[in-house]
């Protein structure tokens, strides 16, 4: 028989979900096997919550549990929402990434061999992440392209949550491959404020054509002026401090002038849109 | 009138897809009939906002779909089916149509998920809401692409072929959620199904490389063959088609001999004589 009741303070705030775990765990054991509390508490409940409780319990059992990369992005803390907009980009597929990746393996063991090859890798650093950006908008890649295109949803937001989540992975992995260059030194960074102020540039021209093009012209761009300064040896043209911020004001210009339009600019999800 | 279309044409490099197409559709359901290429699709993403004409005008539920802020008005009340409507294969069926309930904007979790089951269990989908899309039959798949379109009870729904490979029994469903879609509001779809065009729609419009050449009821349009179809024991020269029915007799369409035996037309052999002669332009109001 138990001979002890739980005090009536101690059973409002059970009844309100406000007790401590530790209490609330000690009464949860008493209220089993007590019929005098558990009928207690029951005038204490506010059915309100229980039905909310309830609700929620439906939800868990019957929802499916998110896969794996919508609950890392979760514990991150990206709304449910978003994570699952994550989680139906293109690119973000595992054969992809692989393809990246092997890319990226196999250049760094050429950059061993040739010192001119690494200037070459720095030069194609930056277009990792860009094909990422363009493949998450290709429209043979999203096959809901057009029931997204005929949604409500903002262009403008989906081209940046699928961009930044591009970037978050494909950056850590041409990092890596940096890392892995011989002598590495700051040059295994230099790459990064090119990448970000190429992506704000092709996301601001997106208003004028589609994430594929702007993706295509801003790499075209980029490619034709590095390549014969760094085949000849020169990297200040690209990667030297005039021009690291000269690319961190592309990068603010961009971002700021998409913050500008949002509103007003109608962002090119594909041929048609 | 939710939708209200005014000679738009819509063309691709060469291809003239539309050619100044008038189209009305209001609550009900109103079908697009049309032999591969006449433009259906063409029409249907225009007005699913997905497309806009090269010329022409277009007014959905009120609104400019080709101004910015009405477009996105538009779109919250819009469910479209498209005709070969992809899918995130790894997704469950759940995850999948929550996806999209998420690009129609409904944030709150709870709700949404109430909508989801909805539409889940009105398309019957329930005992296969966990599984991977990967892993369903392609009729179960249609039947997600319909329960996408239905998320949030839209104004106006657009359907491009939506019975399109189900076998007879789960056609038959197709139609009752069709028909029971179409009450209260407006439904567009495209079929190459005459019966469901006959079972389903309150109007149809026919097309032929990229004209409207039909307005009407589905009445309307089989009244059209009346003297023009005729059994016979033999295919008949005169036909401009003919085929072995069941009973081992030829049924013929076009210009019937004097003396033929004539029975009764249905809305395919209108059908078939109007895309035999192509340059005939009916329209009712
Ligand atoms: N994106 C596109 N690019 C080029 N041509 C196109 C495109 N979309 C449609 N067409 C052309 O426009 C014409 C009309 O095509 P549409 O898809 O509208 O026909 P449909 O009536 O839906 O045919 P089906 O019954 O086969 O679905 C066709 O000649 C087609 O080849
Ligand atoms: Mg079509
Ligand atoms: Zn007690």
């Amino acid at each position: 028989m138990t001979v002890w009741h739980l005090d009536p303070e101690a059973i409002r705030r059970y009844a309100q979900g406000a007790a401590p775990p530790e209490l609330a765990a000690s009464a949860e054991a008493h209220l089993m096997r007590c019929a005098t509390c558990r009928d207690a508490i029951a005038s204490h409940v506010d059915t309100r919550r229980v039905e909310a409780i309830w609700r929620e319990v439906v939800d868990r059992a019957d929802a499916p549990r998110p896969s794996w990369p919508e609950r890392i992005l979760a514990r991150l803390g990206v709304g449910e929402a978003t994570a699952r907009l994550v989680a139906a980009t293109p690119t973000l597929r595992g054969p992809w990434l692989l393809g990246i990746a092997g890319v990226l393996a196999l250049s760094v063991w050429a950059a061993q061999v040739d010192e001119r090859l690494l200037r070459m890798l720095l030069v194609a650093a930056p277009l990792g992440p860009l094909a990422g950006v363009a493949v998450a908008f290709a429209g043979g890649l999203d096959p809901t392209r057009e029931i997204g295109l005929a949604a409500p949803y903002s262009g403008l937001r989906l081209l940046l949550i699928r961009t930044a989540a591009v970037l978050g992975v494909t950056v850590p992995i041409v990092a890596a491959a940096g890392l892995a260059l011989p002598g590495s030194h700051w040059l295994a960074a230099a790459w990064l404020l090119p990448t970000a102020g190429l992506t704000c540039a092709a996301l601001a021209l997106t208003a004028r054509m589609t994430p594929v093009v702007a993706v295509g012209v801003v790499a075209t761009a980029w490619v034709l002026v590095t390549t014969p300064t760094a085949m000849a040896g020169h990297l200040d043209l690209a990667f030297g401090v005039g021009a690291q911020i000269f690319w961190l004001a592309v990068a603010v210009g961009g971002g700021l002038w998409l913050a500008v339009t949002r509103n007003t600019v109608t962002i090119k999800l594909g041929r048609s849109a | 009138m939710t939708v209200r279309v005014r000679s738009a044409t819509k063309s691709f490099g060469r291809t003239t897809a539309l050619d100044s197409v008038d189209l009305d559709a209001g609550h009900g359901v109103t079908g697009l009939l049309g032999p591969n290429g006449a433009g259906k699709t063409t029409l249907l993403r225009i007005i699913a906002t997905v497309l806009a004409p090269d010329r022409g005008t277009v007014t959905l539920l009120g609104r400019d779909p080709s101004r910015p802020d009405d477009r996105t008005r538009i779109r919250e009340r819009l469910g479209y089916l498209p005709q070969d409507a992809g899918f995130h294969r790894g997704f469950t069926v759940f995850e999948f149509i929550d996806y999209v309930a998420i690009l129609k904007q409904m944030t709150d979790r709870r709700p949404r998920h109430d909508e989801v089951r909805r539409v889940i269990d009105l398309t019957g989908l329930a005992s296969v809401s966990a599984k991977r899309i990967r892993a369903l039959s392609g009729g179960m798949r249609r039947r997600v692409g319909l329960a996408q379109a239905l998320l949030g009870n839209p104004d106006l729904l657009v359907l491009d072929e939506p019975t399109v490979g189900l076998d007879p029994e789960q056609r038959l469903r197709f139609r009752e959620m069709i028909s029971h879609a179409g009450e209260g509001r407006t439904v567009v779809m495209s079929s190459h199904q005459t019966e469901d065009i006959t079972a389903l729609c309150t109007r149809i419009a026919v097309f032929h490389r990229g004209r409207v050449r039909f307005t009407g009821t589905p009445n309307e349009l089989t009244a059209q063959a009346a003297g023009r179809v005729w059994a016979d024991s033999q295919r008949s020269a005169a036909a401009l088609a003919a085929w072995r029915i069941g009973d081992g007799t030829f049924r013929n369409v076009g210009d019937p001999p004097a003396g033929a035996e004539l029975v009764p037309p249905t809305l395919e052999d209108a059908y078939l004589l109007l895309m035999g002669e192509p340059d005939l332009e009916v329209t009712h109001s």
